[in-house]
């Protein structure tokens, strides 16, 4: 049994099978709520409501004929999706959805978690910059040296803002700082500075409107992803809507208190509290434009950074006054 | 390291096929280099072997968005040679049609602009208000794209009472709308951001390249046939001519919706003081020799077509010049020191209808730098010459 | 400057009918004078040839088939067809006319063709008014289409 437990961790819940359904599932609810706020319709008919649209996306470019670029690297170009796949749903196992108790650590609850979990949601970036190049397009070399340069302007912010509610709850594991949220709720308060900067950070992670910039179809057609076709572009759609996933999660145990309560209150409790993070961030997607390149730079250190910095000051100087 | 990147001719950013080369030094736009001729469809020559009142139609095809433009510059040239004034109403319905063509091409390139930016829900908004001028113009003239509402001699439909009144609160309805945009357009900050000094080109570049309609009025130059040199019932309609001083993609914007707020004006006036009484009369099929400029302010600019009739029921001659290819020498002072995010914004900013500026071919010689133009057989020799000695380059690296 | 100067409208609209309709399940009613596809009226036509003559599409085509009989066709090639309603503006006796549809796709151009064969009509022409009035429509195809 103890031995089954990883596994079940791995391949149902919270890994694999879970992720592909709650995935694709918030997908559509991004794209629903995106087109609702638009007045539009959004996905309508496959399944109820539309519900079933990522998936038949998804096993439609499963069927599609894959094309890898004479002159590219084959190996790495194939690899990429997978491994882009297996990091962010590595990082999802770190989210503490399925603990309960706060006490017991394990492989996937540990002192410092939140610091890989960070650098695991690093990863794709990387990920994307390399896929960008070694297609070899044109296109795809502008949007990679693009996502670099915005992953200098969005990390250290994100880092920050992340990391001020770990110091203020004195821990780097997750399902303790979860913990001790819950137990003074109004604390939370004192971080929603940092929570609306990593919500802008994360938008930017995610490379959606204002900060869809390494794919701007109309400045640069697929950027990064314009070589890639088939399987590969559906593992690598598969992976930005888990990598939502992951990092919605990430926001809701660090800003909005973890989701406490058991099995089942708390599965209802990540549910609501990520669909929750997905529609501000649906909504900051449908409320802006996209940005340029140095823009986003120079936004995110004339503004984020010191942003995050204050609130750093601020958790600091709270902790000393704190008993 | 200097990269040569190709926009177009198929690009997500265009819909029309036109190849631009930008030749880029990391994101910075360093040189731009336009080529034209992947649209050219021979109207002009079409149009000599068509009667009047056929090429009415074709020119109406000229475009698809200022598909009245044409069609009354044409119809405005072909009366003058016919001898014949279209009664007072007729006019008025003819240049409200034109008002409401032009709210619908600003409002489309308002959305479009959006599209380039990254601001989809602005589109999405803005073509969802577009659509009350549609429906208005498929309630006067049957269609909502091309209208054929012109004829030799006036227009082919009346309007009743209870269309005017409805066309009237509709106005109200998209004036309160366009007012949103315009105050929405200039405070949402990434918009603005994106748009604030983005293709700048000077109040004297401006005038030395020619630029015509929203783009010269971007940059300061009041530039307007229906002002400068009133045709129809211009000269009796009171509105006034837009112009910003920004010279950037923002100004081009306010330029627009602008216009668009007096394009309201001038139809409710046109509305109120609809006068009674026939909307045409009728032309005879031949008009008398002779030869005709005709001008026009399309939403994209002035517009202008030559008609020569040799007193058959066929012209002789139309010459189409199409308010893009005025604009297409200032496209290039714009992009340059741009940055490639901008290209698709700066490109879309002068209103682009790449078919309608595609009239004839005219080879450079690079070496003697003479123009020739040359015959199809010529063409095709010349063509097979090149890939019988190309043959083998057919693997060049991309991109080439 | 306003950060979120759209963030009203948009939730405003979040639980808002869309404005957009569900097509292919949900058709919008042309207007009326809408030009749809043109057709025959064939017990007026007097053979003119008017309409053939203004088509700026050459997409009417009329074809003597015995002249002791006065034995007519006519052809609308709706595949050359761009709806503009001149042949029924030209059409001295209202034998052209409009009706309103407007899913009119078809997978061969062939069948796109419709032909009427018919004995040229007495009528007397209508005076040529200078305004021509706007095309009934009509909400009954021709039945004798073939
Ligand atoms: S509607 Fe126009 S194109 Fe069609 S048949 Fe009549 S005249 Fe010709
Ligand atoms: S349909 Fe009308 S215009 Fe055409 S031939 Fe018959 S009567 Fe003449």
């Amino acid at each position: 049994m103890a031995a089954l437990k990883p596994l079940l961790y791995v391949f149902v819940y919270p890994g694999l099978l879970f992720l592909f359904a709650y995935g694709t599932f918030c997908e559509w609810f991004d794209r629903k709520v995106y087109a609702r706020l638009q007045n539009r319709m959004g996905p309508t008919h496959t399944g109820r409501w539309g519900l079933l649209q990522p998936v038949a996306d998804f096993v439609k470019l499963m069927a599609k004929e894959d094309v890898v670029p004479e002159k590219a690297d084959k190996g790495l170009f194939t690899a990429l999706p997978v491994v882009g796949l297996a990091v962010v749903a590595t990082a999802m196992l770190l989210v503490p959805v399925w603990h309960v108790s706060p006490t017991a650590s394990g492989f996937n609850s540990f002192s410092g978690d939140i610091i890989v979990l960070l650098y695991l949601l690093s990863l794709p970036t990387l990920i994307f910059f390399l896929a960008g190049w070694s297609s070899t397009n044109l296109f795809s070399t502008v949007g990679g040296t693009r996502v670099l340069t915005m992953l200098f302007g969005y990390e250290v912010p994100l880092f920050l803002a992340v990391l001020s509610p770990a110091l203020l709850a004195g821990s780097w594991r997750l399902a303790e700082i979860a913990a001790f949220y819950q137990a003074r709720p109004l604390l939370l308060l004192v971080n929603l500075p940092a929570f609306a900067i990593s919500l802008v950070c994360v938008q930017a992670k995610l490379e959606r409107t204002p900060f869809d910039i390494p794919h701007a179809e109309t400045e640069i057609v697929g950027g990064t992803f314009t070589e890639f076709s088939g399987k590969k572009l559906a593992f690598f759609r598969l992976m930005t809507d888990i990598e939502l996933v992951v990092s919605s999660g990430l926001l809701a145990t660090v800003f909005l208190g973890g989701f406490p309560g058991g099995v089942g209150w708390g599965f209802v409790q990540f549910i609501l509290k990520t669909l929750f993070i997905i529609f501000l961030l649906s909504l900051m997607r449908a409320a802006t434009s996209r940005i340029r390149v140095d823009q986003v730079v120079s936004f995110a250190w004339r503004f984020l950074a010191p942003a995050a910095v204050g609130q750093l000051l601020l958790v600091i100087l709270l902790k000393g006054f704190m008993p | 390291m200097k990269v040569q990147i190709p926009i177009g001719p198929q690009h997500p950013a265009l819909k029309e096929p036109i190849g631009l080369r930008m030749t880029v030094e990391g994101e910075v736009i360093h040189d731009a280099d336009l080529r034209l001729g992947y649209n050219h469809r021979g109207v002009e020559k079409v149009a000599e072997g068509r009667s009047y009142i056929q090429n009415l139609y074709l020119t109406e095809r000229i475009c698809g968005i200022c598909s009245h433009s044409h069609s009354t510059t044409f119809a405005q040239g072909a009366e003058i040679l016919f001898e014949i004034v279209p009664p007072k109403r007729g006019q008025f319905l003819r240049y409200l049609v034109s008002e409401l063509e032009r709210v619908h091409s600003h409002l489309l390139w308002l959305g479009v602009a959006g599209h380039e930016a990254g601001f989809d829900s602005f589109f999405m908004y803005v073509w969802r208000d577009r659509e009350i001028v549609m429906d208005i113009l498929e309630m006067i003239s049957g269609n909502r794209v091309h209208y054929a509402i012109n004829t030799i001699g006036g227009v082919r439909r009346d309007i009743d009472e209870a269309q005017r009144t409805k066309i009237l609160d509709l106005l109200a309805v998209l004036r309160a709308r366009t007012s949103f945009y315009l105050n929405l357009g200039t405070t949402e900050p990434s918009f603005v951001g994106r748009l604030a000094g983005v293709g700048y080109l000077s109040k004297e570049d401006a005038m030395s390249l020619c630029a015509v309609g929203p783009t010269a009025r971007a940059s300061n130059v009041p530039r307007d046939v229906r002002k400068d040199d009133p045709y129809g019932i211009y000269d009796e309609v009171p509105f006034e001519v837009c112009t910003a001083d920004t010279c950037d993609v923002l100004g081009r914007t306010v330029v627009r919706i602008k216009e668009v707020l007096q394009s309201y004006d001038i139809m409710e006036y046109l509305l109120r003081n609809l006068p009674a009484g026939p909307v045409a009369v009728k032309a005879p099929r031949r008009p008398k020799p002779g030869e005709i400029v005709s001008r026009y302010e399309a939403p994209r600019g002035e517009n202008i077509h030559y008609i020569k009739s040799n007193g058959t029921d066929k012209p002789e001659r139309l010459k189409v010049r199409a308010p893009t290819l005025g604009n297409y020498a200032a496209t290039i002072a714009m992009l340059k020191k741009g940055f490639i995010a901008d290209i698709p914004l700066i490109f879309a900013a002068i209103d682009p209808c790449i078919c309608c500026a595609e009239r004839s071919v005219e080879l450079v010689d690079s070496r003697s730098g003479r123009p020739s133009v040359v015959r199809w057989s010529e063409l095709r020799r010349m063509a097979g010459r090149r890939a019988a000695r190309d043959s083998k380059k057919r693997n060049v690296e991309w991109p080439l | 400057m306003r950060i979120g100067a759209f963030i009203p409208e948009l939730l405003r609209h979040l639980f808002k009918k869309p404005a957009t309709v569900d097509y292919p399940f949900k058709k919008l009613s042309p207007p009326e004078g809408f030009r749809g596809t043109p057709y025959l009226h064939p017990e007026t036509c007097i053979v003119c040839r008017a309409c053939e003559r203004d088509c700026p599409a050459e997409a009417i085509e009329i074809v003597e088939l015995s002249a002791a009989e006065k034995r007519f066709r006519l052809t609308i090639h709706n595949d050359r067809c761009i709806h503009c309603a001149q042949c029924v503006d030209s059409c001295p006796t209202d034998a052209m006319r409009m009706d309103d549809k407007y899913e009119i796709a078809a997978f061969s151009r062939w069948d796109l063709k419709a032909a009427w064969e018919y004995v040229r009509a007495v009528v007397k022409p209508k005076a040529p008014a200078p305004a021509p009035a706007a095309p009934a429509p009509s909400a009954n195809p021709p039945s004798d289409n073939g």
